[in-house]
């Protein structure tokens, strides 16, 4: 387009094509509607304050499991953990993820996570353990409605659990117990784990969020207009 | 008929021939191997179940049979358990046997044989032993890849104590591998190179979790599996189990079920506990693991057989009770409890209880609970309960409660139920306890009463009644009411008897009266006070009755003698009572009581009959007296500490020791030694009476240093050893001194008066005016001939030093001039001494230096560095002279006086020089002193002295006319 001085048409062209952009600027739209970003910083709000809990939790209940599950340097083979979803990733893949990709992979391992974390509630005997687990899946279903909420606002769809692949926690027969207690440090551990790179995903997509210096300047200039 | 008998013989020998057959063909040709061996495993269990049959067993019976069974491990050599089974069997029916091996059946495979025997004693002939059967394997090895190590027992339940083999097999891993139990090393042995077996030996229930076991690889470090043991605690016997009912509609069955054997993981639940009644079959789940209830049915079942039976996955327990249901009836607790009728002393209670029935008859307790006291009633109830409490206290709570039980087959006593109530007040039930004390000289009269208790009061005392009435002379009765809590009333009354009635009264009405009569005339002779020994329960007294006929008798004492308000007390006693124990918890050791001890008259009128006083503990005396010392002489002085109280003492004082300390070894008589505990030796004085307050010491030295102490003392100690006061004793002579010197001052003075009076007389007679040098004809000889510059010292550059009046004779005056030797004679030379005085009257500068010549002194300045004179060489120049002394005038003066009495001095005086220095030219004119100066003084002359030391009294070397006179003098002479 060509524009010049006291073209008033091109003046009025360009003000008309900015003006017509303007609600795709994501900082542009926060006059009315604050975005994603509070609810991403109340995500990762809620992800250090479930890492505060969880450390006082895993100390509770791998002193039930006894020795060796709480001994400091215990690090079992993941023998029967392998259905759980993995939170270490390469840190290239990690960087490379979308905010989508990166969203919905942590949907998912939390939904997976909860659902475990429900098995375990289901054995644990003393009532206290009980309630403290009980808490904790609250405050976890709370982390999922969270994500969910961010990915809302993002407009990225949930995703759909495929039918028969809910996780269940009905050991077969040959999952002695013992290996089950491991499994159970491991879902811990991996527990432990998401909530650590999820409040990395969440600072990542909250300064991702942030206004950039362009988007301001361009707000300005078009105020000017 | 032979025939026949023919027939039979060969048919019964045909028959035992057959029979002898069939037991051969039955030993050759029916073996009783155990055939259809089946061997099934039951891992949990680690059981094996067998089962097999006999197939050619003849005839269709049952035989008695003993079976024998080999169970080899790893390979079939190695036998490790052989057994027989006894069981009686038909022919092909399977039998079964099971068999529990305490290594997990997965550690290693187990090999089965069985053999027989007919033990039936019918058929002797085959109690043969049959051949083994084959070998059966039993191989239950995990399916799962040769890379893994496994851990077995899987989860195994056991109870708290139990022995419990486990093993690993490690398939193709290399490693070593160690296995841990809870984090400790286990140690076992090896089965085969790929298994190992490790015994646990009365393992621990440790948390209901279970027990984790675990192997690692060594060189990995890595956990590579391990097993759960979960140890269950061991089923207890319910213990106390009982049962009762309350309404006889339900049993209550209660027991204590002891310790929870529930195990987490879903492994074992808390135990079960069934209650089941023999007599009607019934059987029921108990919801709770410490009662159940059963429900009575109306059959008139009246005994009962309970089984309780408790179990869990390992265990199973029963307790019995066998009971009749009318000896186990608890009472529900009675209700609607009341109180009717309650007055001062009495209450009826009502109740009502639940009804168990016609027939029943309940025994009710009904307890009563006041004033620290509890008293028990029984009674016996059918429906509603009553019962009259009586002898209650006036204006007292009480909380009355009962409770029941069957009277007919007492079980257990129903719950309390109760109420409390409060008893109304009555009048009080005792007069009040009056005492008075009456001030000594006066009227006045103190009632003291003391509060009633409690039990007498009957209810809060509102006020006290005081009615005074006049013996001696009818009056009108005189009332007083005092508010409680007042304990005491001032009266004041003439000098009448008056009888003193003294009521408590509260809300109900007034107490009897106590009467006290006040007489007239008290009589309280003078009555000696007698001591006593206290102790620390209190003081035991006793007194002598004086009167037979008494009322009784008074004991009155203060509690806090010290205080002002003194805690007045009181003891009343019967009339027959001689003695008594004063005790209270205000008595306090070293303090003094004193008791008096009164005896009433039948007409109420108290005498004083015996005064005691005394301590509980007497104390050491804490303080000594202050003593002041009198009448101070060369030999004696005395001490006095009259201001010592010794009734306010810890103790009864019972004398003193005076204490005196002085360099004489030996003590004075009436003292005797004593060590002080600073073992310093001292004389001890005595004095055994308390009242005796002055002591004096006699035969002491004069001029003598003594130490004094003053201490009292007790009947078992003594003061404080304090400080000693030190008193000298002065000089015998001054004393007489005093009476001698005194008359003659007083002359002097008289004298001096005199003297003044004749002022005039007296300065003609004794100091007339002093003859000027000026005027001299020795000065203006001397002015001829010397340095004109010369002058005559003035009077006021002179330091007065000393004025020496000598009286001489006239002719003696030319010999004083010559040797030193014709001056010191006394016979021709009277010296005396008066103080320096100035020559004129109007003389205003600095005071007149005139110097009497001292012949005294003359000899006493031999020392130049004592001297107090500045010493002066006459040859020294002035310059020289300033190193002696800073003071220029004292220079030009003795400059001066040098050049003065150049003319006066002879040859061949010594070195140590007087230099007379006459009076100043400046006060007076130089005619008049120049006159006087010629004219000798008739009765005296004065000169300036001023010692000249030794070292400076040599003659410079040279030929100065000044010196021309002057003459090396010898020792001890001197210039004039």
């Amino acid at each position: 387009m060509d524009l010049r001085a006291g073209d008033s048409w091109g003046m009025l062209a360009c003000l008309c094509t900015v003006l017509w952009h303007l609600p795709a600027v994501p900082a542009l739209n926060r006059t009315g509607d604050p975005g994603p970003g509070p609810s991403i910083q109340k995500t990762y709000d809620l992800t250090r304050y479930l890492e505060h809990q969880l450390r006082s939790l895993a100390g509770t209940y791998l002193n039930y499991l006894g020795p060796p599950f709480n001994e400091p340097d215990f690090n079992p083979p993941r023998l029967g953990a392998d259905t759980l979803p993995r939170a270490t990733v390469n840190l290239e893949v990690w960087r490379s993820l979308n905010d989508k990709l990166r969203l919905t992979q942590n949907y998912e391992a939390y939904s997976h996570l909860l659902c475990y974390l429900r098995g375990l509630n289901r054995q644990a005997a003393t009532a206290e353990l009980r309630h403290s687990l009980a808490h904790f899946c609250t405050s976890l279903q709370g982390l999922l409605g969270s994500i969910a909420g961010v990915m809302a606002t993002l407009g990225y769809p949930l995703p759909q659990p495929l039918p028969g692949t809910e996780p269940t926690w009905t050991p077969g027969p040959a999952h002695s117990d013992f290996l089950q207690k491991m499994d159970d440090f491991w879902l811990l551990k991996e527990l432990q784990t998401w909530l650590w790179r999820s409040a990395k995903d969440f600072n990542r997509l909250k300064k991702k969020m942030q206004p950039p210096a362009a988007a301001v300047t361009l707000h300005l200039e078009a105020h000017g207009f | 008929m032979a025939l026949f008998a023919v027939f039979q013989t060969t048919f019964l020998l045909t028959l035992l021939s057959l029979r002898t057959h069939q037991s051969e063909v039955l030993a050759e040709h029916l073996p009783l191997t155990p055939e259809a061996l089946k061997v099934s495993v039951n891992s949990a269990q680690q059981c094996l179940h067998l089962q097999w049959t006999v197939h050619n067993l003849p005839y269709n019976q049952e035989f008695k049979m003993i079976f024998q069974i080999q169970i080899s491990r790893t390979e079939t050599s190695n036998v490790i358990w052989m057994g027989n089974y006894s069981t009686t069997m038909k022919r092909n029916e399977t039998v079964h046997w099971s068999w529990e091996s305490e290594l997990p059946l997965e550690c290693a495979a187990h090999f089965v044989r069985i053999r027989s025997v007919v033990d039936d004693a019918r058929f002797p002939e085959w109690n043969f032993w049959s051949s083994w059967s084959s070998w059966q394997e039993v191989n239950v090895q995990d399916s799962t890849g040769q890379d893994t190590l496994f851990v077995f027992p899987k989860d195994k339940l056991v109870e708290e104590g139990s022995n419990i083999t486990i093993c690993y097999i490690s398939g193709n891993i290399q490693n070593d591998i160690s296995c841990y139990l809870e984090g400790e090393q286990i140690h076992g042995e090896q089965l085969d190179p790929h298994v190992s077996t490790f015994k646990l030996e009365n393992v621990p229930f440790i948390r209901k979790g279970g027990t984790n076991i675990y192997c690692e690889e060594k060189q990995r470090k890595a956990i590579s599996n391990g097993t759960v043991l979960f140890v269950s605690k061991v089923l207890e016997e319910p213990k106390d189990f009982s049962c009762e009912t309350r309404d006889f509609k339900t049993l209550i069955c209660t027991w204590d079920p002891g310790a929870n054997t529930a195990l987490d993981w879903s492994k074992q639940p808390s135990q079960s506990y069934t209650l089941f009644e023999s007599y009607s079959g019934k059987k029921k789940h108990c919801e709770e693991k410490n009662r159940c209830n059963w429900q009575i049915t109306q059959d008139s079942q009246e005994i009962y057989n309970f089984t309780l039976i408790t179990e869990n996955y390992l265990r199973k327990r029963s307790v019995n009770l066998l009971f009749n249901l009318t000896h186990r009836v608890h009472p529900m607790s009675p209700f609607s409890v009341q109180f009717e009728n309650i007055s001062a002393t009495s209450a009826v209670m009502t109740w009502k209880v639940h009804s168990l029935g016609d027939y029943f008859t309940l025994l009710c307790q009904v307890e009563l609970h006041g004033e620290g006291k509890m008293i028990q009633h029984n009674v016996s109830v059918k429906a509603n309960g009553k019962y009259l409490l009586n002898e209650l206290e006036p204006n007292t709570e009480y909380v009355a409660q009962v409770h029941c039980a069957d009277d007919n087959h007492f079980w257990k006593w129903s719950e309390w139920s109760g109420r409390d109530f409060t008893t109304p007040e009555a009048a009080p039930s005792e007069a009040p306890d009056v005492w008075r004390t009456m001030k000594s000289g006066s009227h006045n009269v103190t009632l003291f009463w003391k509060p009633l208790s409690k039990f007498h009061a009957n209810g809060k005392i509102l006020f006290y009644n005081v009615a005074v009435e006049n013996l001696d002379k009818p009056s009108r009765l005189e009332h007083r009411s005092i508010p409680a809590p007042a304990n005491s009333t001032e009266l004041t009354l003439d000098g009448c008897s008056y009888q003193i009635r003294v009521t408590a009264s509260n809300s109900a009405g007034a107490s009897p009266a106590a009467v006290i009569v006040v007489s007239a005339a008290p009589g309280n002779k003078e009555i000696e006070e007698e001591i006593i020994e206290g102790t620390e329960d209190g003081f035991s007294m006793s007194w002598k009755p004086q009167s037979g006929d008494v009322m009784g008798y008074v004991v009155e004492w203060c509690d806090r003698p010290q205080d002002p308000l003194c805690d007045f007390q009181w003891k009343k006693l019967g009339p027959n009572t001689t003695s008594t124990v004063i005790s209270s918890d205000a008595f306090r050791p070293g303090v003094q009581y004193n008791f008096r001890i009164y005896e009433l008259s039948t007409k109420r009128i108290a005498h004083l009959l015996e005064r005691k006083t005394g301590y509980t503990r007497e104390l050491a005396p804490s303080d000594n007296p202050h003593v002041v010392t009198n009448n101070l002489t060369s030999h004696s002085f005395t001490l006095s500490w009259k201001n010592y109280s010794t009734k306010s003492q810890p103790a009864f004082i019972r004398g003193y020791h005076v204490y005196l300390k002085s360099k004489e070894e030996q003590c004075q008589p009436g003292a005797e030694k004593a060590v002080l505990p600073d073992d310093t030796v001292c004389c001890q004085y005595k004095i055994d009476n308390p009242e005796q307050k002055t002591f004096t010491v006699e035969n002491l030295k004069p001029e003598s240093f003594y130490e004094f102490l003053v201490t009292p003392h007790t009947s078992f100690s003594e003061g404080p050893s304090g400080t000693f006061t030190k008193v000298r004793t002065p000089d015998e002579y001054p004393y007489m001194l005093v009476h001698v010197i005194v008359p003659v001052v007083i002359c002097v003075v008289l004298l001096v008066c005199g003297c003044l009076l004749k002022s005039q007389w007296m300065k003609d007679k004794c100091y007339p005016d002093i003859p000027d040098p000026y005027k001299s004809s020795v000065l203006s000889l001397i002015k001829s001939k010397e340095n004109p510059h010369r002058t005559i010292m003035s009077i006021s550059d002179c330091i007065p030093d000393a004025i020496e009046v000598v009286n001489k004779q006239e002719g003696s005056k030319i010999q004083s001039l010559g040797t030193r030797k014709s001056l010191t004679e006394p016979e021709l030379t009277k010296l005396s001494y008066l103080y320096l005085l100035p020559t004129e009257k109007n003389y205003s500068g600095p005071g007149p230096c005139i110097c009497f010549e001292n012949y005294t002194y003359n000899q006493a300045a031999s020392d130049c560095a004592s001297c107090g004179h500045a010493p002066v060489s006459p040859e020294a120049p002035p310059s020289q002279w300033g190193l002696l002394t800073s003071s220029e005038n004292l220079l030009k003066a003795l400059e001066k006086n040098y050049m003065n009495s150049l003319g006066e001095i002879p040859a061949g005086e010594t070195t140590l020089n007087y230099v007379s220095q006459l009076a100043s030219p400046m006060s007076g004119d130089k005619d008049s002193l120049s006159t006087n100066a010629l004219v000798p003084p008739p009765c005296s002359e004065y000169k300036m002295q001023m010692a000249v030391p030794l070292c400076l009294a040599s003659p410079p070397p040279t030929e100065n006319s000044d010196l021309s006179s002057i003459t090396l003098l010898g020792p001890s002479e001197h210039y004039r």
